[in-house]
């Protein structure tokens, strides 16, 4: 039984990886799995803020990669979730500490410990760092803003995740692509500022797994350390919840998409 | 260790080892390659003059088409030196090594594939503007006879491009802003073109593009080319074909 290995990508920065990652591996870890999310972004490591682990960071990825640790000494477990655990990027060093060999090292080791899921948080851009946490996937969550930068960059991830992984090279059958759309805002869609649902899913060929409502939640839940999932109030921690039940293989409707009118907004916010 | 004279056999068949010449190609400029090689051919002509050497095109961006390889083949002849095979390379140069009948020497042969692709299409023909460094799709299909058309299935996103030699092209998905698709034949599409579509890339008039859905960044045929920065209001979105009227670049709808 090998690990399934999913790399939260976007090719474009701050539409929402890591908030991404840290619910994606919670909800998963809800869901009784057991699961290992690791920042692949050496350097400007955030997985850990987000997560609230931030002080318990002794050894990092990085430090396994080199044999400066074990994983077990690596890996920190949640303190909500018994099944999940965070292997923090380096702050010190850079990119280039990253090395296919010890990244494959490092997934094998997870597959061998009985891991059901690793989240492969991405750094932005298409270099190397990208290059290494999409590498080895099997499945691939794109994170997409409703706009047209955000949706041109993640196409050019689409076609990378289809021919630079090792899936692709080995011709082992294509790595499943998930399209999740991020701080959706449906008021300023109807207002055509934004690009919907449609549009996304017609420029990119590709239809949606989720759609993550633009929330203050989301700022709130990323500043205190909280994923933002276990935030029932929040229709973005919903969402998220329903995008990992989606993963996982339920059907269920898209919500939040449409305008709300004042009254509901006030019974979900109100009190 | 020798074999006998009296052996029935015609001839006999070993392995040597000999030291050989490579010509390491930079640049594809068969009037450089000559200067430069004569010059060395003059400095040192015991060593250099009818000295047997292996054209090494593997550190071109692009692998050039068969007349700029001879071109450049015939460069080192004219300097005093003997081209005898073709060094290294992908599987494309394999290929250009059986079409110019020449022997593949390397260590390597197809097992060494560059990062980045050689399937650009001749840049005579194309639009004039810096070569961007893309990831090839497709490896073009070995020439030969023109052998009806290439097929794509699905999208070809931003950043790809896929280019179908001697050939037509056809791409039963969505070409994205960025993508580009090329053939040296006709290119039919049967999604949205947001992209680059170039056909005739061999400088070939006839060939025609159709398009069921047109939000083109950039069409030509033959090297005569349109960009689109607004995409005319009775054009977009429509089915429509492109196609050569003497210089001029027509697009009309289906």
């Amino acid at each position: 039984m090998t690990a399934q290995i999913i790399v939260v990508t976007s090719g474009k920065g701050g539409v929402g990886k890591t908030t991404t990652s840290a619910s994606l591996a919670t909800g998963l870890a809800m869901a009784g799995k057991k699961v290992a999310v690791i920042d692949f972004d050496v350097g400007l490591r955030n997985l850990d803020l987000i997560m609230g682990c931030e002080r318990r960071v002794v050894y990092d990825f990085v430090n396994v990669v080199h044999g400066e640790a074990t994983l077990k000494q690596a890996l920190i477990k949640d303190k909500r979730h018994e099944t999940l655990f965070v292997l923090a990027a380096s702050q010190t060093r850079d990119k280039d500490a990253l090395t296919q060999e010890g990244v494959e090292k490092v997934l094998d080791g997870l597959s061998e410990d009985g891991f059901d899921y690793v989240v492969c948080d991405s750094p932005a851009g298409i270099e190397k760092g990208a290059h290494l946490a999409m590498y080895f996937a099997d499945q691939a969550v794109v994170v997409v803003n409703p706009e047209v930068s955000s949706v041109r960059d993640s196409d050019r991830i689409l076609g990378l995740l289809a021919s630079k992984t090792r899936r692709a090279e080995r011709g082992d059958g294509a790595i499943t692509q998930h399209l999740l759309l991020t701080r959706y805002n449906p008021t300023r869609v109807a207002a055509g500022e934004m690009l919907s649902v449609k549009d996304v899913e017609e420029i990119l060929g590709l239809s949606v797994i989720g759609v993550i409502p633009e929330s203050e939640n989301v700022l709130a839940a990323s500043n205190a350390g909280v994923p933002v999932i276990l935030d029932d109030n929040a229709i973005a921690g919903q969402a998220y919840g329903d995008t990992v039940a989606r993963i996982l293989g339920e059907e269920r409707p898209l919500r939040f998409t449409d305008v709300v009118k004042k009254g509901f907004f006030q019974r979900v916010f109100g009190s | 260790m020798n074999a006998k004279m009296d052996t029935s056999d015609a001839c006999d068949l070993r392995f040597g080892q000999v030291g050989i010449a490579c010509v390491r190609v930079r640049r594809a400029d068969a009037a450089a390659l000559c200067d430069e090689l004569e010059r060395r051919v003059r400095s040192a002509p015991q060593l250099f003059s009818r000295a047997a050497v292996v054209l090494d095109l593997s550190h071109l961006m692009d692998l050039p088409d068969d007349g700029t390889v001879d071109a450049l083949l015939e460069a080192v002849r004219s300097a005093g030196m003997l081209p005898v095979g073709l060094a290294y390379g992908t599987s494309e140069t394999e290929a250009l090594a059986t079409r110019m009948g020449l022997p593949l020497i390397a260590k390597f042969r197809a097992a060494y594939e560059p990062e980045h692709g050689n399937v650009a299409a001749p840049a005579a023909t194309g639009p004039t503007r810096p070569a961007p460094v893309r990831e090839p799709v497709h490896a073009p299909a070995p020439a030969g006879p023109a052998l009806g058309a290439q097929y794509h299935e699905g999208t070809v996103r931003s950043g790809q491009q896929v280019y179908a030699r001697d050939r037509d092209l056809i791409v039963t998905g969505a070409i994205a802003n960025g993508a580009e698709v090329i053939a040296d034949g006709n290119i039919h599409v049967y999604g949205s073109l947001r992209g680059r579509a170039m056909a005739g890339a061999q400088g070939d008039e006839k060939v025609r593009i159709y398009v069921s859905d047109f939000r083109a960044e950039l069409v030509a045929i033959a090297g005569h080319y349109r960009v689109f920065e607004q995409i005319p209001k009775d054009l977009e979105g429509q089915s429509v074909q492109c196609w050569l009227d003497g210089e001029k670049l027509m697009i009309a709808r289906l």
